[in-house]
């Protein structure tokens, strides 16, 4: 019979209560060719320390909840195995750039403020009844945004972003990708509307166009695109701004 | 404890609880509505759903054939007036929903695009690639925001239901960040909590659906209805149980034996033709395929694998563009986490819990009998499924119900008032007095962990695909004794804040709720119907004895007691379960 | 609106050093300081002008300078600089372009990459060319 394979996971805790500042902690665990790092971290509070506290749920990369970082890089838990991350030890912290709450649990209220922030909701350019039956549109015009409607909102992106870890106001790449695809639907009439968060300077102005966001999205939305396409945008809406109110969007 | 007043509290912010929100802030916006969600609203389980959502969309389609479609699919166990009610709003609500900007694929002249699906006469699934569940969950979160009479509680765990006076009065929650308790008084309580597929061990669920909902409901003696109706989806990742969408068999996949044979053939499904027909083969409902994946292993003919008995789901011929476009999502789960690129090799499937049927009892207009008390979405048994629910037509469901649910529990709270805080307030410290317990509890013996492993197992053996009195009772005692044993679980967590081992103990005891509801009911139900298939001989159908819905009554200290209500026959006659080459020779007869 | 909870107090970890925490961020670092190299060189070609002005003995002070062995050194390392800039600089040009569609097909990203360093390579091939020609 083979020899059950263990590996050691280091896991960087802090509790609220008890401690001034997040200390490593460490632990054995066996482990197959298919065990995600969830499943990993499970175990540990299943069987070994049930004070260890993650985010998870889908387990399959849609609900975006369990992001962290993985051996320095952000990552979603549940599709990262410990086949890949041999010898180890496999350092897991929380995802960065966020204040920690506990454990591997960052605060994302922050997050979910912005993301309310930007009209993130259709605003027709049409108005269209019910009765009427859907909008019509081609799938080349969705084929427009539908990369950036793929966001799971897990903010391994804002790990990536220096930028954001310099100054929390930043808007952030996942949140002004949400902007965009809304601006680019071409069902949408509301981007003079969304115009000021893109403009302020902690809207596409703070991206310095790094491009790490996209490098970890785990669903190729492509953030550094949407921040940085608009950049052009919010150039010529600030320069044509002089040809008066009733100029159409662009 | 800090105390919010609100008008409707919704417990849930998934698809159901979400849309019912959007209905009471866009009918009422006077009307204060508390969204409660144990995780943020994106989290939801309604996220990984896959497939689509069903609506009469094309001209050769007919409400008449839905109906039918359905009620079929449920084995006669609908209240068919529901059902009605449903395909009649259904098409309406996917248009309200791609109004507030929701992707659907399209067709090339810009219409919303259909396609076939599980035990569907027409093609009437609308998709959104394949995460449709993903992209409605996204798009009623982000339309809800819109609203300012819906209050978030995000990371709120809902611990109790508060009833006095015999109605309900709003709920207990826990604040998980702080670990602190909240009072939520409300006029009514909508529960959207969804289903409860985590009591067994090999399921599509995530690990939040344990039957929060339901328990809370139960134990405050509303009757969970047709809880032994437990749906296996036939093509799920072997291991973790993940989602392998409807949405490949529609798209033409096969399901081979370790003969490469296509077998749903040799089950009433055939003739094997080379593209999908629907109603037929790998486009039969999920509880014939799901049976006939537990035959082909008795008789040897699965494939053994590192994680139990495997068929396989074989995409090869679809080619790897059409893969790439129209299931994108399945393609990089099974080269991420299975190593296997669908274009070059079969992927390996078996059967795994999906769906709970059954749940808090619901008229057509979602409420309990528990006045003020109001339920939508999987977490509730309104009628339209019964004993086998059709693939996409428990997305379309969270719409069209959510919906009432919202409208209903607003019509209920005009014509009502708060009830007395000094009583609530009461009725909520003994409630968390009941929470704190299992946490300062000093002598603990047993191990969240361990309870939940063996109801898992036990549930997966006694309580399958397939059930004989023996092995459900079998389940019966060993739910039972674990119930004994979780008086004494014990946790390492004894803080406060974030202390999610604590909200693991809570959810074990729900589960532990939901699954005797369930095995119980499986137990006292002495025929096969749908979901529910028996080996000891009661393998056939019996409407003179049966044909009416199980209902589940929470007893404390004691296992549940089982009673029945009638089902609502209007127009469709219960009749055989018609697929393969029978549905061809139906349809000649007219 | 999500209520805001009572948080018990969170940890905020230092960004001090973040850039040398992964690599991906040093590389970062690299191709914002090529921007440096661009300022000395302009510098370079600034003074070269000045000198330029002030008559054929100082334009010829500036040239015998240029020829020093530390001039050399510095133009060796300016020239890496300069292509690092260019390589990275096509690299993230994409982004900042809106999608481009050809004949109804999406330009990769990867493409218009490409295109830009074959573009540079022809310029500086031809430019070099052309240099050689002239100096000869």
């Amino acid at each position: 019979m083979a020899e059950q394979r263990t590996v050691e996971i280091q896991v960087l805790r802090y509790h609220p209560q008890h401690d001034e500042q997040p200390a490593w902690q460490s632990y054995k665990i066996p482990f197959s060719d298919d065990t995600s790092v969830l499943q990993g971290l499970l175990y540990i509070k299943d069987e070994i320390d049930g004070t260890l506290s993650f985010r998870w749920s889908c387990r399959m990369a849609i609900c975006g909840s369990c992001g962290m970082m993985i051996n320095g890089k952000p990552q979603l838990s549940c599709h990262t195995f410990l086949r890949d991350l041999l010898p180890g030890p496999v350092r897991i912290e929380a995802l960065a750039h966020f204040p920690v709450e506990r454990d591997l649990i960052v605060s994302a209220g922050g997050f979910v403020g912005k993301l309310e922030s930007i009209k993130p909701y259709l605003l027709p350019r049409e108005p269209r009844a019910l009765a009427a039956g859907e909008y019509l549109q081609t799938p080349e015009e969705l084929e427009r945004y539908e990369q950036f409607s793929a966001c799971i909102n897990c903010m391994l992106c804002y790990a990536a972003c220096p930028e954001f870890g310099l100054n929390a106001d930043f808007v952030g790449p996942g949140v002004l990708a949400l902007l965009h695809r809304y601006n680019a639907d071409s069902r949408d009439g509301g981007r003079a509307e969304r115009m000021p968060v893109l403009n302020a300077e902690e809207g596409v102005w703070t991206c310095m166009a790094v491009g790490y966001c996209s490098e970890v999205c785990p669903k190729r939305v492509d953030p550094a695109h949407a921040v940085n396409q608009n950049k052009a945008t919010s150039a010529a809406d600030y320069f044509l701004r002089f040809l008066g109110p009733k100029r159409g969007p662009l | 404890m800090d105390t919010f007043t609100v008008d409707i509290a919704i417990v849930g912010a998934g698809g159901a609880g979400l849309r019912a929100a959007i209905a009471v802030a866009e009918s009422h916006p006077a009307l204060t509505v508390a969204l409660i969600s144990k995780v943020y609203p994106m989290r939801s389980h309604t996220v990984a759903a896959e497939g689509g959502a069903a609506a009469v969309t094309l001209g050769q389609d007919t409400l008449e054939d839905h109906f039918h479609d359905t009620v079929a699919g449920g084995d006669w166990l609908c209240e068919q007036d529901v059902v009605e009610y449903f395909v009649g709003h259904a098409r309406e609500e996917l248009v309200q929903l791609e109004h507030w900007g929701c992707p659907w694929s399209r067709r090339p002249d810009g219409r919303a695009n259909v396609r076939a699906f599980g035990g569907m006469k027409t093609e009437r699934t609308w998709f959104a690639a394949d995460r449709t569940g993903f992209h409605m969950l996204h798009t009623l979160f982000q339309t809800s925001i819109r609203y300012p009479s819906i209050r978030r509680f995000d990371e709120h765990f809902c611990v109790d239901l508060i009833v006095e006076g015999g109605r309900v009065q709003g709920v207990l929650v826990i604040e998980i960040a702080s670990g602190d308790f909240r009072v939520i008084q409300a006029k009514a309580v909508i529960i959207a909590t969804g289903g409860a597929g985590r009591v067994f061990r090999e399921n599509t669920n995530g690990g939040i659906v344990t039957g929060d909902g339901m328990a809370l409901a139960y134990r405050h003696g509303v009757p969970l209805r047709d809880m032994e109706f437990v749906q296996y989806h036939p093509t799920c990742m072997p291991g973790t149980g993940l989602l392998f969408t409807e949405a490949c068999r529609g798209e033409g996949g096969f399901l081979l034996n370790r003969a490469g044979y296509r077998y749903l053939q040799d089950y009433g499904l055939g003739p094997a033709e080379p593209t999908p027909r629907n109603k037929a083969m790998e486009l039969g409902p999920r509880d014939r395929l799901s049976q006939a994946y537990w035959h082909e292993r008795q008789r040897g003919r699965t494939i053994s694998a590192p994680h139990g008995e495997v068929v396989h789901l074989d995409l090869r011929h679809l080619g790897e563009a059409r893969l790439r476009e129209r299931l994108p999502q399945i393609y990089e789960l099974a080269l991420r986490y299975l190593g296997i690129d669908p274009s070059r090799e079969p992927i390996p499937v078996l059967p795994a819990v999906h769906y709970t049927m059954g749940g808090i009892m619901a008229d057509g207009t979602t409420a309990s009998p528990l006045p003020g008390l109001y339920s939508a979405g999987e977490c509730s048994s309104i009628g339209i499924h019964g004993a086998n629910r059709l693939g996409s037509n428990s997305l379309t469901e969270l719409l069209v119900f959510g919906k009432v649910a919202g409208l209903e529990a607003a019509r209920y709270v005009n014509a009502t008032s708060h009830g007395d805080a000094a009583s609530v307030g009461a009725l909520a410290e003994a409630s968390a007095a009941r929470a704190l317990e299992l946490l300062t509890r000093p002598r603990a013996t047993e191990r969240i962990a361990t309870l939940r492993r063996e109801m898992a197992k036990s549930m997966e053996d006694g309580c399958g695909i397939y059930r004989t009195a023996a092995t459900l009772q079998s389940t019966c005692n060993r739910l039972a004794e674990l119930k004994q044993r979780y008086q004494r679980v014990g946790l390492d967590d004894h803080s406060r804040p974030w202390n999610t081992e604590w909200l693991l103990a809570i959810e074990l005891g729900y589960l532990l709720d939901v699954a005797q509801a369930m095995a119980h009911s499986a137990l006292e139900r002495r025929e096969s119907r749908g979901c529910h298939q028996r080996l000891d001989g009661f393998e056939q159908r019996d409407d003179a004895g049966f044909l009416r819905h199980s209902l589940a009554f929470y007893r404390a200290d004691d296992v549940p007691r089982i009673d029945y209500g009638p089902v609502k026959i209007t127009r469709s006659q219960p009749g055989t379960r018609v697929y393969g080459a029978a549905t061809e020779a139906a349809r000649a007869h007219g | 609106m999500s209520v805001v909870a009572n948080r018990p107090r969170p940890y905020v970890r230092s960004m001090r050093g973040w850039w040398r925490r992964d690599p991906f961020f040093m590389r970062y670092m690299l191709r914002e300081a090529t921007a440096v190299g661009v300022l000395i060189y302009a510098i370079v070609l600034t003074v070269g002008v000045v000198r330029l002005a002030q008559g054929e003995a100082a334009w010829n002070g500036w040239l015998a300078a240029l020829r020093s062995p530390w001039s050399v050194l510095l133009h060796l390392a300016l020239l890496l600089a300069m292509m690092f800039h260019a390589l990275t600089w096509f690299e993230i040009m994409p982004k900042t372009l809106p999608a481009l569609l050809i004949g109804g097909r999406r330009v990769a990203a990867a493409t218009i990459t490409r295109g830009g360093w074959t573009a540079t390579l022809v310029a500086s091939g031809a430019l070099f060319a052309l240099a050689w020609w002239w100096g000869s």
